[in-house]
């Protein structure tokens, strides 16, 4: 093990320089106005996350919905102008089946996800700093055992959108405005805001 | 002038979509925004695995996600502070309290499986909400949609099956 940690962002660095995604600066902008929308939303909480695990209020898929259906118009277009790029994730189904079964079950445990998750823990929830460390290890795991799980991820059926198997542009307004009609749709509930305790 | 001190969903929202049209064009990161490759490299990098396939397959996307979950860190920590008023150590949420158990041991625990759970799952199906929902089906990738599906239908079953006196 090694927990250089002048050495681990030195490396890290170094990698983000030989990319084109942006400065550290500007990196490091675009995650401080992630954790500032998702704090001042507060669905970095347990209570919110596994609170739509349990039907108790929709505040989380509410959001996620709206910004989809918001996001998708626009980012259609802003790549038909060249300004923007497609970056798809593949299908694969072996991986996204099982992986998107367990993944599901910690996130209703564990009440929060990757992204949300450090949020959490910069608000001072000790628990999601466990599961944090959970994550690292797992992280550290499924690397050591990737090539072993290769078999399981694939097959792979390449990176498809719908935008291109329909291939006309009013469809990105009939996916846009579903994503939206759906965030209207689901219910006003929330769960009531109460503060933790040790 | 008084700001609110909680944002609704529908101003959340909004600023979530104009962040993802930023992080995604040219003038901002070129790249989609993503939160699990950067918890698995950082993982992988602390037990020393950097020349392992795996991680040279992810190097460059877990680089800048590291990067940007120390924005995020930032940020939710200082709004946390000064506008929300939120922040404050603790373990328990309410809500586990109320439909699980009264032990702050117990919680640990179950985090601690929840959260390796949530980042091997992730990484077998190649992202998170972040990456292929809030990503992914905003570029509607069937990849994305598929998952975010299974993850809704999952999520609901085990918070019924997990948790009591609903």
């Amino acid at each position: 093990m090694n927990f250089n940690i002048v050495e681990f962002f030195n490396q890290t660095i170094d990698l983000i320089h030989k990319q084109h995604h942006g400065s550290i600066p500007l990196i490091l902008f675009i995650g401080i106005l992630f954790g500032v929308i998702i704090q001042w939303s507060r669905v970095d909480t347990f209570d919110k996350i596994a609170g739509f695990a349990m039907l108790h209020g929709f505040k989380v898929p509410k959001m996620l919905f709206f910004s989809i259906g918001i996001a998708s118009i626009g980012l259609y277009f802003m790549i038909k102008m060249g300004w923007a790029h497609y970056h798809i994730k593949p299908i694969v189904l072996g991986g996204i089946l099982i992986g998107g079964v367990i993944f599901a079950i910690g996130m209703a445990i564990l009440g929060l996800c990757p992204g949300t998750g450090p949020v959490a823990v910069s608000e001072g929830n000790m628990d999601v700093l466990t599961g944090l460390i959970g994550g690292l290890l797992a992280g550290a795991l499924f690397t050591y055992l990737y090539p072993d799980l290769k078999s399981i991820i694939g097959p792979n059926f390449g990176k498809v959108t719908l935008t291109q198997l329909v291939n006309h542009d009013w469809f990105i307004f009939i996916y846009g405005a579903l994503l939206i009609f759906i965030a209207f749709w689901l219910p006003e509930r929330e769960v009531e805001e109460e503060v933790g305790e040790i | 002038m008084n700001i609110p001190k909680r944002l609704g969903w529908i101003p959340g929202g909004i600023a979530l979509a104009v962040l993802i049209w930023f992080t995604f064009s040219t003038i901002g990161a070129d790249r989609p925004i993503g939160a699990s490759t950067g918890i698995a490299y950082m993982g992988a990098w602390f037990f020393g695995l950097q020349n392992s396939e795996y991680f040279q397959h992810i190097k460059n996307s877990g680089s800048w996600e590291v990067i940007f979950l120390i924005g995020v860190l930032i940020g939710g920590f200082l709004t946390s502070v000064f506008i929300t008023k939120t922040f404050k150590f603790r373990i328990l949420p309410p809500l586990w309290k109320k439909h699980k158990n009264n032990s702050p041991a117990s919680r640990l625990i179950w985090s601690f499986i929840g959260g390796f759970m949530v980042v091997f799952g992730a990484r077998l199906a190649g992202g998170c909400t972040s990456g292929h929902f809030l990503s992914g089906a905003s570029q509607t990738a069937v990849s994305g949609l598929l998952f975010g599906g299974i993850v809704i239908v999952v999520l609901i079953l085990t918070g019924r099956l997990f948790y009591k006196n609903l």
